[in-house]
């Protein structure tokens, strides 16, 4: 399974939904679908769902998502007891678990998940419930369209493969505005709730 | 009657503590709680820490300012990262130590302009006496200095509820993480054994 094609899927019934993408390739499918203002890219590892579930504590009324690697998440993992112990209904948490350090220098250094780390284990062990891991594209599709209809906190952990690293590195296409970024999301969503009240 | 009993300064006796614990002074509790509430804090996050325990408790209790625990600092600090940006004003309360894990969740948030309040206990010279302190007075201040994160140490317990005020207000002025530290004697009764 390809990362790139999971992400398009969860880009598709995101709805603007705020969003965290860890650091690495992932973010280019997401800003390539829509660059949508609630989105912080890049988010320096380990803080991609500790901030996601502040976000989701403090704005409970809308879906909030995280972007993992696995790499990232087994950063902090301590974040999954504390996901756990608040159940936040609204947390989306997708892993994507592809064994290795791909982004980053050769892409050849493995994770742990490569010698058996078992990340919906921990979650599990944490005392998640809604938990899955995927290994083809329908079986993500299903389990990714329920966790956006039913109550959360939800741990997707997708097995992915090495496929999506490009063979070269071309230009950098994110949108660069990590000095904004606060800025731009904390207007759209303030602008958000004032006009729901 | 203990020694501890005969004080007449209002206290706190921190539930579980035992005969190693701390009592803290309910005033200057309630002071953390009123510049709370001033200054417009609805999100707290904390990971629980000896000197700051009476003010965690007391907004659990008051149960109008939403209370999370975290399970390292640095999570705490994202978390209340996370609730700024989606239009809350958050605190993150911690031992100093806390912020020697939190560089570079810090770093981020000052690049990226998404501040919180940080309440820290412990400072780097009053009031410490155990050398299992020492890493804790050590890396609180050096990490906010070297990030350029405006601080200010607590001394007169009268100052907490305007310091708080003023903080967040730079921190909502200048986007950028304000941290107060707490010595000792500011929130726990002078003299006892610690």
């Amino acid at each position: 399974m390809n990362r790139t094609e999971v992400l398009r899927h969860i880009a598709s019934l995101r709805n603007g939904a705020p969003m965290i993408i860890s650091p690495g390739l992932a973010n280019y499918p997401i800003a390539e679908a829509k660059d949508e203002p609630l989105t912080i890219y890049n988010m320096d590892m380990p803080y991609t769902t500790p901030m996601a579930l502040g976000m989701a504590l403090g704005w409970p009324e809308r879906k909030v998502i995280s972007i993992e690697g696995d790499g990232s998440l087994l950063a902090g993992p301590g974040v999954l007891s504390t996901v756990a112990r608040y159940r936040p209904k609204n947390l989306l948490m997708f892993v994507f678990d592809n064994g290795a350090y791909l982004t980053t220098g050769s892409g050849k250094a493995p994770t742990t998940t490569a010698f058996g780390t078992d990340i919906e284990q921990l979650g599990r062990a944490a005392g998640l419930q809604n938990t899955r891991t995927v290994h083809d594209l329908d079986a993500a599709k299903d389990v990714i369209s329920a966790a956006f209809t039913q109550i959360g906190p939800w741990l997707i952990v997708a097995k992915v493969d090495k496929q999506d690293r490009p063979a070269e590195r071309g230009p950098h296409t994110l949108p660069m505005y990590v000095y904004e970024a606060g800025l731009i999301f904390h207007r759209a969503a303030l602008k958000e709730k004032a006009a729901k009240k | 009657m203990s020694k501890q009993q005969k004080v007449k300064t209002p206290l706190r006796n921190v539930a579980g503590t035992g005969k190693a614990g701390v009592r803290h002074r309910q005033e200057a509790l309630e002071s953390f709680y009123d510049g709370f509430k001033v200054a417009g804090i609805d999100f707290a996050v904390f990971l629980p820490d000896s000197m700051l325990d009476g003010v965690e408790q007391l907004i659990i209790e008051r149960g109008d300012i939403e209370a999370y625990q975290c399970s390292r600092e640095d999570e705490g600090i994202a978390m209340a990262m996370g609730a700024f940006l989606v239009g809350k004003r958050p605190v993150a309360l911690m031992e100093g130590s806390g912020i020697g894990m939190s560089a570079l969740i810090l770093a981020r948030g000052i690049v990226q302009k998404t501040p919180t309040m940080l309440i820290i206990g412990h400072n780097s010279t009053l009031g410490e006496r155990y050398d299992y302190h020492g890493a804790t007075r050590l890396v609180a201040e050096p990490v906010l200095r070297a990030l350029d994160i405006p601080y200010h140490v607590l001394f007169d317990p009268g100052d907490i509820r305007k310091v708080i005020v003023e903080a967040q207000a730079t921190i909502e002025g200048q986007r950028l993480p304000f941290g107060i530290l707490v010595p000792s004697h500011v929130i726990r009764e002078i003299g006892e054994s610690r």
